[in-house]
């Protein structure tokens, strides 16, 4: 089952695209992190999960096939916005009363247990709490719902690194005790290969590139030889990134999966997952998931920005 | 193939029964426990003091219909502490009451949506189990309903202090400050300017700016009523002043409100309401007033589904 | 915050620079510790969730390195209980060890005189290393195709 579906999805303010044209399946049970710059699409693409904002074109479906935003599928979904937004004057145990009150599935003894366990006392006044301890009771709320699908909105941006360590944690154990899936947006590259299983690169408003991470690392990688037959080569494969220098050149490509003979000169070396993505992040108006539903050979039509 | 570990998640699949309304009151109080404290207390404190004033007014006034002769030196003394003192407080008091709908539309109205959507909060609200649609009508509901409730009571309690000025000051029950204080439609007043509040938070996204935009819009509809109000399907005409409800000198409690008066076939023809009309007037704008917070809520709700963020 | 160590003997580290993907560290290094003794048939893996609290990862990679035990036959999971050693792996005797180290001291002297450095030798090494399993895995494959063209015929 798909705990998240896509088809041409798109968000317009005014005369600007936040999100054009996003097609993509997540899989249940996994870490999708969805990556790209600021203003790329990933909180518009987050808030339509949740059904804060309407698509303008397109569709979108949750938890197989329910409507976003229904009662039933809010029920199974929990969401933490971007600065884990509380309510400042309401203390911790307030908090959780009141989430218990605006849901229909809440295990009140395990967010206290939690908390206690983080040391965050519950009679404190929820904006009196550091950031990170904000964040964390913020996810102890979500958790506490024991929902199907967990949705974090750059959840680490305002914690310090030890902060940082105890939520992924938190979230880790949750998937591996409850299968919960996870839809998380992040800047951190460099840690993503450790807890993702599903990549969506986001990038002026348009998705670069979606899929399981074991098959793009095993459909891409990089061949490096003579910088003057990089131009020929190039143009008998899908490549995605071009770095050259007067002698040498490295060609970023997309194979079919199968291991090809590299022309002799030439080496090929297995890609990770930041580099691709940083690739994909550059380029310009690059393919998304080659699945056979999905055309998106996007010519140089510029999103308006 | 053998099963690599996984602990069962528990009980997913039966569906838990849908949240209570009456968890709705506790949310709504939780969340806006200022506004439901405040309110109370400060119409507590007023009532009190109108209870307080009410006496003494009651009392002179008593006391001034009771003196005889009229133009003794003591019932002069006794005319001017009722129309001289005790007037004067009564026509602040008046005043205030007039206000009193707006101040509550834009205190407990506006902020009702606005505030979550200001401070961002809304992101969790309205992503909770419970639906946002469900939940704000809930708060904009119980809120309502509180705040009408107290209004119409003050309302009454404003009524008994104000009657004895009536015959004194030449007003009657329907004339334009006086009517919107009593029965029904000071709390449909009320009702309204909190839906407007409401509804305009929502538009408007700021608490601030929706409370001044309340004003304003409440103010066109308050004072723009003023001069529609005679023509409420209510009014009498009739070519034989004889049977007018109406006695000459100083008018009192039951004189009628004169509309127009014109000549035409010869007869002499009066338009006026009696005030024996007061209650379908009273029920004619409660009515509208109704139909308009009505059609406000549906707008807010309407507005939810589709603007969020 | 205290964690469990659970029962088992052993625990996992990561080392994100190897370039390794992290499932297959996971992998070495139960064949490492199985190698070394740390670990034997019986003794119970780290549990999913202590590796995934211990080391921050997705809890899909650990099940895809006790997956791939499984399928080398090296453990097996129980339900409801945890994962299990299950065999051992061929542990290399000392006199053997010591003779395979002299040869390559040999190899090593004569890379050293052909001129190259710790990194040239590490380097060819690695990519020998890599040509001799490719095709070793060749060979497993064609002799089990044709195994089965056998066994059609």
């Amino acid at each position: 089952m798909n705990v998240i579906e896509t088809s041409g999805l798109g968000k317009r303010y005014g005369k600007a695209w936040a999100l054009h044209d996003c097609t993509l399946t997540v899989p249940e049970g996994c870490l999708a992190a969805l990556v790209g710059p600021n203003g790329s699409g990933k909180s518009t693409l987050m808030n339509m999960a949740v059904g804060l904002t309407l698509p303008t074109e397109g569709t979108a479906t949750v938890l197989d096939g329910q409507v976003i935003g229904t009662p039933v599928a809010l029920d199974d979904i929990a969401f933490m916005a971007q600065d884990a937004p509380v309510y400042k004057n309401m203390s911790v145990a307030d908090m959780l009363h009141l989430t218990r009150n605006l849901n229909r599935r809440f295990d009140g003894p395990f967010a206290r247990a939690r908390l206690t366990d983080l040391g965050i006392p519950l009679k404190k006044k929820s904006g009196k709490l550091s950031g990170g301890q904000q964040a964390q009771v913020a996810l102890t709320l979500a958790l506490a719902r024991r929902p199907r699908l967990l949705i974090l909105d750059e959840p680490l941006s305002a914690l310090d690194p030890l902060a940082r360590q105890d939520f992924m944690a938190t979230v880790m154990t949750t998937m591996a005790d409850e299968g919960t899936s996870v839809l998380l947006s992040s800047h951190a590259l460099a840690d993503l290969e450790r807890v993702a299983d599903y990549l969506i690169v986001l990038g002026g408003g348009q998705l670069r590139i979606a899929g399981e991470v074991e098959d793009l690392l095993a459909t891409h990688r990089v061949l490096t030889g003579p910088a003057a037959q990089a131009d020929r080569y190039a143009s008998q494969l899908s490549v995605v990134q071009v770095k050259r220098a007067a002698a040498q050149a490295h060609l970023l490509v997309r194979t079919s999966g199968t291991d090809d003979p590299v022309l002799p000169g030439w080496e090929a070396h297995p890609v990770s997952l930041e580099e691709l993505t940083l690739a994909y992040l550059r380029a310009p108006q690059a393919e998304a998931d080659p699945k056979p539903a999905n055309t998106n050979h996007s010519e140089p039509t510029e999103a308006a920005r | 193939m053998t099963v690599l570990t996984m602990p069962a998640r528990p009980g997913h699949d039966t569906a838990p029964p849908p949240v209570p309304w009456r968890r709705m009151v506790w949310v709504t109080w939780r969340q806006h426990r200022a506004t439901m404290i405040s309110v109370p207390a400060v119409l507590g404190a007023l009532a009190l003091f109108l209870l307080f004033a009410g006496l003494k007014v009651h009392h002179d006034y008593a006391a001034l219909t009771a003196c005889h002769p009229q133009g003794s030196v003591a019932c002069e003394a006794l005319n001017r502490t009722f129309n001289g003192t005790d007037w004067s407080m009564g026509n602040v008091l008046n005043i205030l009451m007039q206000l009193l709908p707006v101040l509550l539309g834009m205190f407990a109205g506006a902020p009702l949506l606005a505030r979550d959507l200001e401070a961002g909060t809304f992101r969790y609200a309205w992503t909770q189990g419970v639906g946002r649609v469900r939940l704000t009508i809930a708060k904009f509901a119980i809120l309502a309903v509180v705040i009408t409730v107290l209004a119409w009571a003050f309302s009454q309690l404003f009524t008994w202090f104000f009657e004895p000025f009536l015959p004194q000051e030449n007003l009657n029950v329907l004339s334009a400050t006086v009517f919107d204080t009593r029965g029904i439609v000071f709390a449909a007043w009320t009702l309204a300017a909190f839906c407007i509040g409401a509804f305009l938070g929502m538009l408007l996204r700021r608490v601030i700016p929706a409370m001044a935009v309340t004003l304003g819009v409440y103010l066109v509809l308050a004072l723009g009523i003023w001069p529609l109000r005679k023509h409420y399907p209510v009014a009498v005409v009739t070519d034989n002043p004889g049977s007018i409800p109406f006695t000459s000198g100083p008018s009192t409690p039951n004189s009628p409100w004169f509309l127009s008066s014109w000549t035409s076939g010869g007869k002499y023809w009066t338009k006026y309401i009696p005030v024996s009309r007061f209650w379908p007037m009273q029920f004619i704008e409660a009515g509208w007033l109704l139909a308009l917070s009505l059609l406000l809520l549906v707008g807010t709700v309407w507005l939810v589904r589709r603007r969020a963020a | 915050m205290t964690i469990d160590k659970g029962s088992s003997p052993i625990e996992f580290r990561l080392d994100p620079s190897s370039g390794v993907p992290t499932y297959l560290q996971l992998v070495q290094q139960v064949e490492h510790a199985l190698r070394l003794g740390y670990l034997e048939p019986g003794d119970q893996l780290p549990k999913v969730r202590d590796v995934v609290a211990n080391l921050t990862i997705n809890p899909n990679t650990v099940l895809k390195a006790y997956k791939e035990l499984e399928t080398k036959g090296l453990a097996s999971g129980r339900p409801g209980q945890g994962t299990f050693v299950t065999a051992t792996l061929n542990q290399v005797t000392l006199p053997e060890l010591s003779g395979l180290r002299r040869s390559m001291l040999g190899w090593l002297g004569s890379a050293d005189e052909a001129g190259l450095d710790e990194d040239g030798m590490v380097a060819l090494f690695t990519s020998v290393l890599r040509d001799f399993f490719k095709r070793r895995e060749g060979a497993a494959h064609a002799s089990a195709k044709d195994s089965e063209a056998e066994g059609v015929a």
